[in-house]
C-alpha cells in the first residue's frame, strides 16, 4: 500500500517535471509560430499590397486590426470572427476594404473540423468565394450549384455543410457589428 | 524468446500480428485521420514515437511498480510522451499538427500502446520490447499509410497533395468521408487475411 503511494507520487512528480521542461523548450517556437501565423494570415488578406503593418484598434468589443501599406495608406481592416463549427470553434480573419464596402479576403486561422472534410474551409477554393461580397449584408450558401455573387452567396463544401454554414453564419453575425465599431473607433484613430 | 530472431520480432508488426489488420487495435485514428497519406503518416509516426518511448520507460520501471497502480503509472507515462509529441508537432510541424487536430492528444487512449506494454513489455526483456515496439509502430504507420493512399487517390485523385489522376477522373467523395474509411479498412483487411491464410493456417486470436 505504502509502496503504491510512493511509486505513483514519484512518477507523477517526474512526469510533471518532464512536461514542464518540454513546455519551456517548445513554447517559444509555438508562440513564434502563432505570431508568424497571425501576421501571415493578416497579410494574406490584402493580396497585392506590400509591406503591410497592422495595428490593433483600441476597442475591447472585438479584435480588429487596421492595415497600413508601406506607403502609409490605409489598406483596409481585418476582423477576427469566431464561428461555431462541427468540431469546435473556427477562428477566422476577414479583410474588409478601406471603404468597408467589400470583403477582400478570408483566412481560417484555427479550426478543429474533420481533416479532409470540414477542414477544407481552409482551402483557397472555398475562401476565395468570399472576395467581393458585401460585409454589411447577410452571407448565405447554396449547395451543389453556382452561387450568385450579387446575392452574397457562396457554395458550401460538399459533405461539409455544417462547417460551411458555420463560416457564413459567423461572418453575417459579426461583420455588421464590426463595421459599426470600425466606423466609431476608426474615425477617432484616423483623426490623430 | 531466445529462439526467436530479432528480425521476426520486428516483422510480426507488419505481418501476422499487424496492429491494424490482425489485432484490429487503434481503430479511432485509423478511421479518423487517414483521409490523406500525409495525415496517416504523421499520425503513424507520432504513435511510433509514443509507443517506443513509453515501452522504454515502462521496461525500465516495471520492476518497481506495484501491480495495483500499474495501469495508472503506465497511462501517466504514455500521456507524458503524447504531450511531448503534441508540443513538438505544434512547435516544428504546425500544418500537420493543425491537420490532425484533436487526434494527437487522443494517442493517449490508443490501445496499441497500452496493449503492447501489457501484453509484451511486462513479460519480456527490454531489448525484445523495444524491437517489438518499433515493429508494431512501423507496422501501424505502414497500415495508416496504405489506407491513406487508397483513400486519397480514390477520394481526391491526389497522392501527397499532388494531382495524379487526370481531370477525367471523378473523385469518389465517399472515400474521404467516414464510410470510405470503413470500406477501405474492410477490403484491405480481407486482402490481408487472404494473403496470410495462403501462407499459414495457424491463426491465434488477438488480445
Amino acid at each position: 500500500m505504502k509502496k503504491m503511494v510512493v511509486v505513483l507520487t514519484v512518477v507523477m512528480v517526474l512526469a510533471g517535471l518532464i512536461l514542464a521542461s518540454a513546455y519551456t523548450v517548445f513554447q517559444p517556437a509555438i508562440a513564434r509560430n502563432q505570431a508568424q501565423a497571425l501576421s501571415d494570415s493578416l497579410a494574406s488578406l490584402f493580396q497585392g499590397t506590400e509591406k503591410l503593418t497592422f495595428d490593433r484598434l483600441k476597442t475591447d468589443k472585438m479584435e480588429i486590426y487596421s492595415a497600413m501599406s508601406g506607403a502609409g495608406k490605409l489598406a483596409g481592416y481585418a476582423v477576427r470572427v469566431v464561428g461555431s463549427g462541427y468540431g469546435g470553434p473556427i477562428q477566422m480573419l476577414v479583410g474588409v476594404s478601406p471603404d468597408l464596402k467589400t470583403i477582400v479576403g478570408l483566412q481560417v486561422v484555427e479550426n478543429i473540423e474533420t481533416p479532409g472534410l470540414g477542414g477544407r474551409i481552409t482551402e483557397d477554393a472555398f475562401r476565395n468565394q468570399f472576395q467581393g461580397l458585401d460585409p454589411a449584408k447577410e452571407i448565405t450558401y447554396v449547395k451543389n450549384q453556382q452561387p450568385d455573387k450579387n446575392k452574397n452567396q457562396i457554395e458550401a463544401i460538399t459533405g461539409s455543410t455544417i462547417s460551411s454554414r458555420a463560416v457564413t453564419t459567423a461572418l453575417s453575425g459579426t461583420l455588421e457589428e464590426a463595421l459599426a465599431v470600425i466606423k466609431e473607433v476608426g474615425a477617432s484613430t484616423a483623426a490623430k | 524468446m531466445a529462439d526467436k530472431s530479432i528480425l521476426a520480432e520486428f516483422t510480426k508488426g507488419f505481418g501476422k500480428e499487424n496492429p491494424t489488420f490482425v489485432q484490429v487495435l487503434g481503430m479511432c485514428p485509423t478511421l479518423a485521420v487517414t483521409s490523406s497519406v500525409a495525415n496517416g503518416l504523421g499520425m503513424g509516426l507520432a504513435t511510433l514515437f509514443v509507443l517506443f518511448f513509453s515501452v522504454l520507460m515502462t521496461a525500465l520501471i516495471k520492476k518497481v511498480v506495484p501491480d495495483g497502480v500499474r495501469i495508472a503509472v503506465y497511462t501517466v507515462v504514455i500521456a507524458t510522451f503524447v504531450t511531448i509529441a503534441d508540443l513538438f508537432m505544434r512547435a516544428y510541424v504546425p500544418p500537420l499538427s493543425k491537420a490532425l487536430g484533436p487526434y494527437v492528444p487522443l494517442i493517449v487512449v490508443n490501445c496499441i500502446i497500452l496493449g503492447r506494454i501489457e501484453a509484451f513489455t511486462t513479460k519480456n526483456p527490454i531489448g525484445a520490447s523495444l524491437v517489438d515496439a518499433l515493429g508494431m509502430g512501423a507496422g501501424f504507420t505502414t497500415s495508416l499509410l496504405v489506407i491513406g493512399a487508397v483513400r486519397e487517390i480514390l477520394g481526391s485523385g491526389q497522392l501527397l497533395g499532388h494531382q495524379i489522376l487526370g481531370p477525367g477522373f471523378h473523385p469518389l467523395l465517399v472515400m474521404i468521408l467516414p464510410p470510405g474509411a470503413f470500406l477501405t479498412l474492410g477490403i484491405l483487411m480481407a486482402v490481408f487475411n487472404a494473403v496470410k491464410n495462403r501462407e499459414t493456417v495457424v491463426v491465434v486470436g488477438g488480445n
